[in-house]
């Protein structure tokens, strides 16, 4: 083959050229360095953005507490403090924190005058009306929090679908009408049975306002309208969401917000190694983590968190998060004591811990579902990993013990557990896989057969509220709605309570269980209520329908020009309102 | 010529038709629910089937196919009342967990996805081209070595590895702002901001593809050049200039036409790893977000049919300019 010779100057000048502009590219934007915006606070996640916008949809701690302090107000809010006193309710929208009668069943707010959306125009009691009708449209009003549809005096068919199907279709309005109704700037709320703390509810985005003429049904999610200090600019998803002043928002009657940045931002889909530089290297001083912690497996988290270098930019706390895997005690799953027991007590719970960043960070083995961050209704169980035959490493030999009990007592069980396998419901992510291994290796030294259901995430909650697809120890978690343990015990434990992934309606103890909710959730003394919510926990953990659970720590970090960072207990969250730029 | 292009344009359309069919079929037999997923984390049988009826997936799965090619072109409602949503046409479908139509998502996606692909591919050619025609002439000296090596980093570096190390890399030297990074600037009203914007992913794209042009370009050059009518030219007196571009190349390039257009019209479907590394929300960012966390059927589906249809678009231009170049093709 014969080689060609060189002919011209040109080709190597092309080739050059191409070089060249390669490297130029990367030279000319080495003085780009990113101008920080005086007065604009930058919060940072991975995520490509938040689950809803829509108020009646929000029902994640961290998206209410930011939403409630730029966007939405409520008619009660969380006092923006930190500390124990952060538990109380103040007043938002609402004159003061709701009025009980009827013994609890009847609740009252009075509006504030002067307040106005963020188009200027006055706000109505009959906007906060339509706005908790919208939870009603449970065909277009997904995810938020359910207790007025519980709650409120409106009748539900035997399936619990209530006879009211929202403003869209406006089947059974009427019977909304009478269970909510405006009489003036008074909005009152009519339940079915005495709730001694609904007001607490008030403090949701679900109870926010909303304008009926701006509502679109699904699109309402993209561009919600607010009464808050900050309205959206500009949202896309995998971008950001840009929060504006609100000129219509009056100081005077917001005793919660000092609104103090000109503009947040909320930036989405920054990849995890680049979000943990940014706050390691502290390349954008004015910038907030979003996402609550660094990565955990290389280390990030630990470096930053126990670092003294990183001191004055991070916080480590006791959050009000229980981590916990549930027993499906339906027939034919879980639906012996002795096999949940053995369970409980070959799971070598260090390893998971550890796997998930250690004690210092993840959080420590709990002993009851309700987290002690409500210290009014917490108080330690006896049994579960009190036990002196508990270890925090696993004991297969007590466990092995338990079984042969089983055997006796309930051979069904005794047979899956110990040969078809007991299936184990995870959402199939990398530490999920790593959790399976460890697992499937605590239990085949208790001599029993561990098997998963590997969920994908997005679709891992919809898969295991399915009693149809739910496998037979399910991974979950849960915190408070508001400070009382009424947002804990029914909503995990009782059949209609909207988060029960035990399936324990058929289990023996259930029906005088269930009675004793009941008449907790009537109790109108605080003191006694808690006194039963306590009992109530004992009787869950000695049932052992909830099995290794943890109480979580949460980790949160932000740049160097950020003051005025705290921890907001009852939300899970930065306490937003005081955030300011130093 | 004419015949030849009407048959092709037939047959693309015709592929576009199958196309339809069979993703359409695949979508509606895997076990997932869009009526189940659409309906949050308090989800009851009820709700579920009202969400069925209301995505118009209560009817026999030909009926709904048929509805979605009608959508495409007169567009389609979903629900009633005031939540009552219409998308025109091309309607896909609407995706809820982006609580818009699927046509809307992939129109605000697209730009990005067009840029990077125009700008790498201008990148990728310009380089690859350039490097192997340089290769070839300089075959067994450094130059060629040195083309030897770019080639096998190039296309042995996994690109989710080299956008990472070229994005931290960047990042560290405040070359690239993670704040706006990503965030869509016209090249018109700030053409610097544009091009910081796409610079690292044009590098990084560009670079595994130029790796593998390098190579086409060098063998197909060395190989062209053993050719008689080469060698006639030479014997002839025809500069070595002439004899490179006037013969060689025109016979060297025209397979690599086949290559660049089938690769450009595979990106347009979306380049995932570039577009997740460099945080730019594109097509294969918004598929891959589809995919593993939202289960957004109606929006995996269009953007499998969006990507298929440039694909096949694509095919045929190819086709078509390759008949354009070669009069055998067209006459076969």
């Amino acid at each position: 083959m014969a080689e060609i010779k060189a002919g011209g100057s040109r080709n190597k000048v092309i080739a050059i050229v191409a070089a060249i502009v390669v490297i130029a590219a990367g030279a000319f934007v080495v003085s780009s360095k990113a101008g920080n915006k005086s007065g604009t606070i930058y919060y940072i996640t991975n995520a490509q953005q938040l689950n809803h916008l829509d108020p009646q949809r929000v029902y994640t701690g961290e998206d209410i507490a930011f939403l409630n302090t730029y966007l939405y107000r409520t008619l009660v809010s969380y006092n923006p403090v930190a500390g124990k006193d952060s538990s109380k309710l103040v007043p938002d929208l609402a004159t003061d924190i709701g009025t009980a009668t009827d013994g609890g069943k009847t609740w009252s707010w009075t509006l504030k005058s002067g307040i106005k959306w963020s188009d200027g125009t006055d706000l109505t009691c009959e906007d906060v009306k339509y706005g908790i009708s919208r939870i009603f449209a449970t065909d277009v009003i997904l995810d938020g929090p359910t207790y007025a549809l519980q709650l409120l005096d409106i009748p539900a068919d035997a399936k619990g679908v209530s006879a009211y199907a929202g403003p869209y279709k406006k089947t059974g309005q009427d019977l909304y009408d009478k269970a909510v109704t405006c009489a003036g700037n008074t909005i009152t709320m009519h339940l079915k049975k005495a709730v001694g703390d609904f007001n607490y509810f008030g403090s949701y985005p679900a109870v926010a306002p909303v304008k009926a003429s701006a509502d679109n049904g699904d699109k309402y999610d993209l561009k919600p309208m607010g009464t808050g200090p900050y309205m959206i600019a500009s949202f896309k998803a995998g971008d950001k969401l840009d929060l504006v002043r609100n000129k219509y928002w009056d100081k005077k009657t917001d005793a919660i917000r000092p609104a103090y940045p000109n503009e947040v931002i909320l930036r989405f889909g920054i990849s995890e190694d680049v979000r943990d530089q940014m706050f390691l290297k502290d390349t954008q001083p004015n910038a907030v983590n979003y996402d609550q912690g660094l990565q955990a497996p290389n280390n990030n988290n630990k470096v930053f968190h126990t670092d003294a270098k990183y001191k004055g930019r991070g916080i480590n706390v006791l959050g009000p998060f229980v981590r916990y895997w549930t027993a499906n005690v339906s027939k034919g799953h879980l639906d012996c004591l002795d096999v949940r027991k053995a369970v409980f007590f070959a799971i070598n719970l260090q390893s998971i811990i550890d796997l998930n960043g250690g004690s210092e960070l993840y959080g420590a083995p709990a002993d009851s579902p309700i987290s002690p961050s409500i210290a009014t209704d917490y108080a330690p169980t006896t049994g579960n990993i009190h036990d002196s035959n508990w270890k925090i490493g696993g004991n297969p030999d007590y466990a092995k013990t338990l079984l042969a009990t089983a055997k006796g007592s309930c051979p069904a069980a005794y047979a899956k557990a110990t040969s078809s396998g007991i299936y184990f419901d995870l959402a199939k992510t990398a530490t999920g896989e790593k959790t399976a291994a460890l697992i499937k290796s605590a239990m085949e030294a208790a001599g029993m057969v561990a098997k998963f259901n590997l969920i994908e995430p997005g679709v891992y909650y919809p898969t295991v509220m399915n009693p149809a697809k739910q496998g037979d120890i399910t991974r979950a978690g849960w915190a408070a709605d508001w400070a009382n343990a009424s947002t804990v015990i029914p909503p995990l434990f009782i059949k209609d309570g909207g988060f029960n992934l035990n399936q324990n309606w058929d289990d023996p103890v259930y029906k005088d269980f269930a009675a004793k909710v009941s008449a907790a959730q009537g109790e109108t003394d605080r003191a006694k209520q808690a006194a039963e919510w306590k009992v109530l926990a004992q009787i869950a953990m000695d049932q052992y329908w909830t099995i290794m659970p943890i109480f979580t720590k949460q980790q949160f970090e932000w740049g160097s020009k950020i003051a005025g960072v705290d921890f907001w207990m009852p939300n899970g969250a930065l306490l937003y309102p005081s955030m300011h730029l130093k | 010529m004419l015949k030849y292009i009407s048959k092709r344009v037939i047959y693309a359309f015709v592929m576009l038709f199958v196309l339809s069919i069979v993703v359409y079929l695949i979508f509606g037999l895997v076990p997932i629910d869009p009526a189940q997923l659409s309906c949050g984390t308090h989800c009851n049988p009820v709700v579920v089937e009202a969400n069925r009826h209301r995505l118009g997936l209560d009817i026999p799965l030909w009926h709904q196919w048929w509805n979605f090619i009608m959508g495409l072109f007169q567009g389609r409602t979903y629900g009633e009342g005031a939540a009552i949503i219409h998308c025109p046409a091309p309607a896909f479908g609407y995706s809820f967990p982006n609580n818009a139509c699927v046509s809307e998502v992939m129109a605000g996606a697209f730009p990005f996805t067009f840029t990077l692909a125009v700008g790498a591919f201008i990148l990728w050619m310009a380089v690859g081209i350039s490097f192997g025609i340089l290769a070839a002439r300089k075959k067994g000296t450094y130059i060629d070595r040195l083309s030897t090596a770019f080639v096998l980093i190039g296309s042995s570096l996994p690109i989710f590895i080299l956008g990472l190390l070229i994005y931290i890399t960047a990042f560290l030297l405040h070359m690239i702002d993670p704040i706006v990074q990503g965030t869509w600037v016209s090249p018109l009203t700030d053409p610097i901001g544009f091009f910081k914007n796409f610079i690292f992913a044009w590098i990084t794209l560009a670079l595994a593809y130029a790796a593998i042009y390098t190579r086409l370009t060098r063998s197909n050059v060395i190989e062209t050049s053993s050719e008689d009518y080469i060698r006639t030219a030479r014997a002839k007196g025809v500069s070595e200039r002439d004899v490179l571009y006037r013969h060689n190349l025109r016979t060297a390039l025209a397979p690599l036409i086949t290559n660049a257009g089938l690769d450009f019209g595979g990106l347009l479907g979306g380049a995932i790893i570039t577009e997740r590394v460099f945080q730019l929300p594109g097509l294969g960012y918004m598929s891959i977000k589809a995919v593993l966390r939202d289960y957004d059927l109606p929006l995996i589906m269009g953007t499998t049919l969006l990507a298929a249809a440039f694909f096949i678009f694509f095919n045929l231009i190819v086709d078509i300019a390759y008949a354009y170049l070669d009069p055998r093709v067209r006459i076969n």
